[in-house]
């Protein structure tokens, strides 16, 4: 009699065990949402768009893969603990990614900004010395009209630095930087022909 | 020994029946739709990779939002107990969500596509608008609110043309639609003024023939000032004996109409005085017979029909003058020559000698090709 109640616990034991041996890995999800919401803040969207849609596509697979084991009678979450693990660090490998890019992106936009304000004080100076021959002076009051047209680009960009959108940013001054060297060529190329002809 | 064999029995009649339950168990509890959740999500993961969340929003929101539903009702179904548990809905929307994911990527490479040779011909037509703006208007002299729009125009186009570059075809195309905004309407404003002022354009033929007619009966000189192309003609017995450029006052086109409007008068005028030494400050001066009766008609009439205040004064002092050669329209109305060109002129008319001026020789048909 002895034997059959030990048996018959045994089996229950054994099925207990079997239905129950994993755990939904809470504590990991929270912890890999934690750290994609990181990588979001870090603005990994905007720039490393490519790497950030990978992460996000990796937890939801798993998120996926956790699900499928919870439909299960016997669940086992070894596997998606390990890819959780896997994504977490990918995350904060993302974050981290992000943070040097904006970087990159910020300093891209200094350099820009200095370069384009230099040769906005070069084309000033340059309009003073350029000729005013037949058409020459009407060019040259339109491109008064360009480089103060330029000069609010600049400015706008520099707003859009000031307010950390800097792949806005980036565009603006480099559309300014290409037309006030466009303009830099024009004046001193004019400039090079009076002189050849003198 | 009956009893070791009875426990022997119920071991294995335990052992297999336990694994029987088992297999019976999982095979007849409710199966979720793996396969095909997991095909939604790749499905889903391709179209992203396309793009389709930026080129067909609508289309990849709605394959999202039907495999969050499908993910939803597997949870609730998963708290349901084992064998009442129906994944029917779960595999509608991971269906849904696939064949969605499917059209967004397929809409998406097909609108990116399309906008990638649409930004890049607009791009181009842009392009040649602002070379033809640059020819027509360098030296018109259009409002500044019209040179700044044609000027932002431009420094759009060029971001348009960065982002476009950069594969950022949806912001490309925002900057094209306010550059392409900019440049037409400041164009269309700019050949509307032009193609107006060119209505008068077989009037200015006909003072252009009777000028050259007289010179040729009366074999003297005459003047012709084009405004258009800013040249003023010299002519002798009917032929051209010399041309000069010539500078305008800023507002040239059109007529002058009143006072300090900067205009530079059209009409068929005579000379009526020659200033030299002290008497000008403009190196020589020929002093014009503005405003002559048909100027003096329009003046009035314009008075009466309220289009000027009464107040307005007519003005006066339009010369051909020295000083010029700036390469600009600068003057006040007069049209100003370089001095050494003032010089002869001013030796080979005399008070009397006739001067024309009109907006062009050539009709804006010719101009514009």
């Amino acid at each position: 009699m002895k034997n059959k109640v030990l048996m018959g616990l045994a089996a229950i034991a054994m099925v207990a065990v079997l239905s129950s041996c994993g755990k939904k890995p809470q504590v990991e999800i929270d912890a890999t949402n934690a750290a994609i919401e990181a990588a979001k803040t870090a603005e990994a969207a905007v720039y490393v768009p490519a790497e950030f849609a990978a992460v996000q596509d990796s937890m939801t697979a798993i998120m996926a893969d956790v699900t499928a084991q919870e439909s299960k009678l016997f669940k086992k979450f070894g596997p998606a603990k390990a890819k959780l693990a896997t994504t977490l660090t990918l995350a904060n490998q993302v974050a981290a990614n992000a943070v040097t890019k904006k970087a990159e992106v910020k300093k891209e936009v200094e350099t820009t900004l200095t370069d384009v304000k230099a040769v906005v004080e070069e084309n000033t100076a340059l309009m003073k010395k350029a000729p005013r021959g037949k058409e020459g002076a009407a060019v040259l009051e339109q491109m008064k009209t360009e480089m103060a047209t330029i000069e609010a680009s600049v400015a706008e960009a520099q707003g859009m630095y000031d307010k950390g959108a800097f792949m806005d940013a980036l565009n603006k001054v480099k559309a300014a930087k290409e037309r006030a060297t466009g303009i830099n060529t024009e004046l001193k190329d004019a400039i090079a022909k009076v002189k050849g002809k003198k | 020994m009956r009893k070791i064999w009875r426990d022997a029995l119920i071991f294995v009649v335990v052992a297999v029946s336990v694994p029987v339950i088992i297999v019976l168990l999982i095979h007849f509890t409710p199966q979720p739709p793996i396969g095909e959740m997991e095909f939604a999500r790749e499905t889903l993961s391709e179209a992203g990779k396309n793009k389709a969340d930026t080129y067909s929003k609508k289309l990849y929101t709605q394959a999202k939002s039907y495999y969050d539903s499908a993910m939803f009702y597997w949870v609730k179904e998963n708290k349901r107990f084992l064998y009442s548990r129906n994944y029917n809905k779960v595999l509608k929307f991971a269906e849904l969500s696939a064949k969605k994911a499917n059209e967004a990527g397929e809409n998406s490479i097909s609108s990116t596509s399309n906008l990638i040779i649409k930004l890049k011909q607009k791009i181009n037509s842009l392009n040649d608008l602002i070379s033809e703006i640059n020819k027509l208007f360098t030296t018109y002299p259009l409002t500044s609110e019209i040179r700044s729009r044609i000027s932002r125009g431009k420094m759009l186009l060029k971001e348009a043309e960065i982002a476009y570059k950069k594969g950022q075809y949806l912001q490309a195309n925002r900057k094209i639609t306010d550059s392409e905004y900019l440049l037409n309407s400041s164009y269309d404003y700019a050949t509307s003024n032009l193609k107006n002022y060119f209505k008068s354009f077989s009037v200015w033929k006909n003072w252009f023939d009777k000028t050259i007619n007289d010179s040729k009966i009366n074999h003297d000189y005459s003047i012709i000032i084009d405004k258009f192309s800013r040249k003023c003609f010299v002519f002798h017995a009917g032929s051209k004996k010399y041309e000069f450029d010539a500078e305008l006052g800023t507002n040239w086109v059109g007529d002058k109409r009143v006072k300090g409007d900067k205009a530079t008068p059209e009409g068929m005028y005579k000379i009526a005085k020659k200033f030299e030494g002290n008497k000008t400050k403009y190196h020589k001066a020929l002093l014009l017979d503005y405003p002559n009766d048909e100027d003096m008609v329009k003046f009035k009439a314009e008075i009466a029909r309220g289009t000027l205040p009464s107040s307005a004064k007519i003005g006066g002092m339009i010369e051909i003058h020295g000083n010029g050669g700036k390469g600009i329209d600068w003057t006040e109305g007069c049209i100003a020559l370089t001095d050494k060109e003032m010089d002869l002129v001013f030796r080979i008319v005399k008070v009397g000698t006739p001067v024309t001026i009109l907006g062009s020789l050539v009709d804006l048909q010719h101009i514009v090709n």
